[in-house]
């Protein structure tokens, strides 16, 4: 009984493991070229928010706040500048070599034949899922 | 049912191995079937180790004395709860135990993970199971809990097993060890995330969001394993403390205190892109700092009072570490162009300064509780004689660290970003830093001359009222703008951002815990040596023995004495503290009893009969406000808790994210 259960074990976990198909491939959704900017702007309108609230409680001197203010819009311009500089050369690159495929990526519902930006879970049209659209 | 353990630990190994070559080689030759194929061995291996742990457990159980750990660890009078920690109660089996927690780890990590951070994955997955491969050598090859007893040949069962060490047999020591375990466990996985980010040069913060929960729990259950292994110590050791600064506590302390640093300076990555190599090292130490506690606590190399299992699996871990350590050091120091920091230290008064000091002098007592571990091995090997550091030396270095510590605790929530001018210093440290002095001098003047206990008890006001301010000053700007209760407004506040608010809440449990350890200044104790209806003395309490008592059950044979305890000549309680003597380990124990109020205990242990067999030896001891540690850690769990709710502001935001646009607008069906 025992050789029969370590066997179906073994047996068992060996076929899970090498029997990888295509369709088992997890799908990353795409990551933004810019995630890492836009991760570094997010935590800068942050710390400008909490700037803000902790001189409106009364917690900063106005000779404080002022100049971290201005350092940390000096920083998100760089950064904001960064994005588009990005933008610009990724844009030229894109563009000459697959403006067509982009557009063929776009996702169509397969219910309603709505057309999206993004890859949705479900239609901003009728609502119904679209993993199939993908 | 045996093999099923021995064979399930060793495919287990295997797979193990597998995993860790399947997923580098996928990742190198970009073979995504073999990466998800090395992923899947992660989830077998949990699977593997969850039966052979059932196979351990079930024996345990079942009282099958067969198994040599099993005869070792449990006997037949044990109720069924601790045979179950049985399996975490000897050497072998809380080998196992690590192995089985940490693929429980793996694969939950891997499985929350396989879609996010595919480029690192394969590596993270890699670091994981290295760990996991080594663990499971010392469960297949060197320590293995599957070992039977046999003579002739043939396998043999004894009648009854040796049971469990007395002192793990008390209520807190089922749950103590799995959660500090927990923690332990727990901090491979940032560490192999880190390591993942690392090796493949990951833009941005993306491991430290990924990993951001796992750092928080992980460091919740150290923390919470390091108190109940406290109170357990205070409960059950019955040499009347918490804490003594023993090689396995230290073990367990050194963790909590790099990944407290770890916490701290995450945040100035995330908010300032500063301190990348800091948390780079701060991660790897922790992790290494949790391989070398286990080290400590299952090795022996340094005596201690509960090193419970001594095997020699010493040097297993010391190549582990050497490796391990080795590599990482190579691997931060060839990224060290990556690990540059974004912006610069513009001013020592700073909130990031502020950060950087914290940081320092939790590395600095980290360094310090490690020296003093392994003292006894260093000076052994360079002077041939074993000199072990007590706790007055640990007292002397680690007291006015810790106040540094609980000042900065208070003072960097006030310092701002960048830079803070003396007007913003007045306006944040007036009320905190005067009420801090007067107490400080009110308790000078009612005469306390305990320098160290002086200066806590100001900071710890200083630090209270600092947090209080935080709370008061942002809910009372929310309540006066959004027009709501304040109390409303202190929730509102705190669910705006769960994670500082929370934090501050930690601060608060920390400053409460600080007032139980400053009361340790002025414990008060006496040994009588009494029979029935003798007094004595301690403090303003009179204990007079009514009377004792013995018997004995299956499990040991006691001693019970009736103590009742007056004030003032009015009779307040009784206590009734127990001697045990265990049959199957032959081993004496005192069971403690405590009379535990806000302001101090009074706690009384039965330590032996005396040389005249009709008195007895009554340790009785004050503890003034110990208390006050363990309503602190019930803050810190709570704080830390809220720390990982998600916040508000970040709610709203996510759900406002415009994900596509539609034609046209269509009515929502119900």
């Amino acid at each position: 009984m025992l050789i029969v259960l370590a066997s179906l074990l073994t047996i068992g976990i060996l076929v899970f493991i090498l029997s990888v198909r295509a369709k088992d491939l997890p799908q990353e959704p795409p990551v933004s070229p810019f995630a890492h900017l836009d991760e570094r702007k997010a935590s800068i309108y942050e710390n400008l928010r909490d700037l803000q609230f902790e001189y409106r409680v009364g917690k900063m001197s106005d000779e404080d706040y002022q100049p971290a203010k201005q350092d940390l819009q000096k920083e998100l311009a760089q950064v904001l500048a960064g994005i588009d500089k990005l933008k610009q050369e990724l844009g030229a690159g894109v563009k000459s070599v697959a403006p067509a495929a982009k557009r063929a990526a776009k996702p169509i519902c397969p219910h309603c034949g709505a057309q999206f930006e993004k890859v949705m879970k479900f239609c901003g049209e009728c609502g119904k899922k679209m993993e199939a659209a993908r | 049912m045996e093999n099923l353990g021995s064979l399930a630990v060793l495919l287990a190994f295997c797979l193990a191995v597998y995993a860790v070559i399947g997923s580098v080689v996928g990742r190198l030759r970009r073979n995504p079937f073999l990466i998800v194929s090395a992923e899947r061995a992660v989830y077998s291996v949990w699977l593997l180790i969850t039966v052979a742990a059932g196979v351990l457990v079930h024996a345990l159980l079942t009282s099958d004395f067969r198994f040599a750990y099993v005869a070792q660890t449990s006997n037949r009078a044990m109720s069924q709860s601790y045979k179950f920690a049985a399996w975490w109660g000897g050497q072998e089996g809380s080998l196992l135990f690590w192995s089985w927690l940490l693929s429980c780890y793996a694969a939950v990590a891997v499985w929350t993970n396989r879609k996010k951070v595919r480029d690192a994955m394969p590596y993270t997955v890699a670091i994981l199971m290295t760990t996991q491969t080594f663990f499971l050598i010392l469960n297949a090859f060197v320590v293995s809990p599957f070992q039977m007893l046999a003579e002739d040949g043939s396998i043999v069962a004894v009648t009854d097993g040796m049971g469990l060490n007395p002192l793990l047999q008390y209520p807190l020591m089922r749950i103590h060890p799995p959660i500090l375990y927990l923690g332990y466990v727990g901090m491979v996985v940032p560490f192999a995330f880190a390591i993942g980010a690392l090796i493949t040069r990951q833009p941005g913060d993306r491991w430290i969001h990924v990993t951001r929960r796992w750092s928080l729990i992980t460091w919740l259950f150290q923390g919470m394993g390091v108190l109940l292994g406290a109170a357990w110590a205070y409960a059950a050791l019955g040499w009347g403390g918490y804490w003594a600064w023993d090689p396995v506590e230290n073990a367990s302390l050194l963790p909590w205190l790099s990944s407290t640093a770890f916490l701290h300076s995450v945040m100035m990555q995330e908010k300032k892109g500063m301190m990348k190599v800091w948390n780079a090292v701060l991660v790897s130490a922790s992790f290494f700092l949790c391989i070398f506690g286990t080290l400590l606590t299952r090795s022996g190399i340094v005596s201690s009072v509960h090193a419970f299992a001594q095997s020699p699996i010493g040097n297993y871990f010391v190549a582990f570490l050497a490796v391990g350590v080795a590599a990482t050091t190579y691997l931060i120091l060839d990224r060290l162009d990556f690990l540059k920091s974004e912006s610069q230290l513009e001013s020592v008064v700073s909130r990031e300064s502020s950060f950087l000091f914290n940081n320092l002098i939790l590395l600095a007592s980290c360094f310090a509780v490690l020296w003093g571990t392994l003292f006894p091995v260093i000076s052994e090997y360079i002077t041939g004689e074993k000199i072990s550091l007590d706790a007055p030396w640990y007292n002397r270095l680690m007291i006015p660290i810790g106040l540094f510590l609980l000042f900065l605790t208070g003072v960097g929530p006030l310092f701002a970003w960048r830079r803070t001018s003396l007007e913003s210093l007045r306006r944040n440290f007036l009320i905190p830093g005067i009420a801090g002095l007067l107490l400080t001098a009110a308790f000078f003047a009612a005469g306390m001359r305990n320098f160290y206990a002086l200066i806590s008890f100001g900071f710890c006001l200083f630090v209270a009222l600092t947090v209080v301010g935080e709370f008061y000053k942002g809910s009372r700007a929310i309540s006066q703008k959004n027009q709501m209760s304040f109390a409303r407004a202190v929730v509102e506040l705190t669910h705006r951002n769960t994670r500082r608010y929370g934090g501050y809440l930690v601060h608060m449990g920390i400053v409460l815990m600080f007032v139980g350890f400053t009361g340790a200044a002025f414990n008060q104790d006496k040994t009588a040596e009494v029979k029935i209806g003798d007094a004595f003395q301690l403090g303003h309490y009179t204990l007079k023995v009514r009377e004792i008592t013995d018997g004995d059950n299956e499990n040991y044979t006691w001693q019970h004495a009736k103590i009742d305890v007056f004030k003032n000549g009015e009779q307040l309680d009784t206590l009734e503290p127990e001697r045990q003597y265990y049959k199957a380990s032959k081993q004496p124990i005192g069971r403690v009893d405590i009379r535990r109020r806000i302001n101090e205990d009074l706690y009384v242990n039965f330590a032996s009969m005396g040389s005249d067999e009709s008195k007895a030896v009554i340790q009785a001891y004050i503890f003034p406000l110990v208390n006050w540690i363990w309503f602190g850690a019930k803050v810190v769990l709570f704080g830390t808790l809220i720390c990982l709710i998600p916040s508000k502001v970040k709610l709203q935001y996510a759900r406002t994210e415009v994900v596509g646009i539609a034609k046209k607008n269509v009515p929502v069906e119900a």
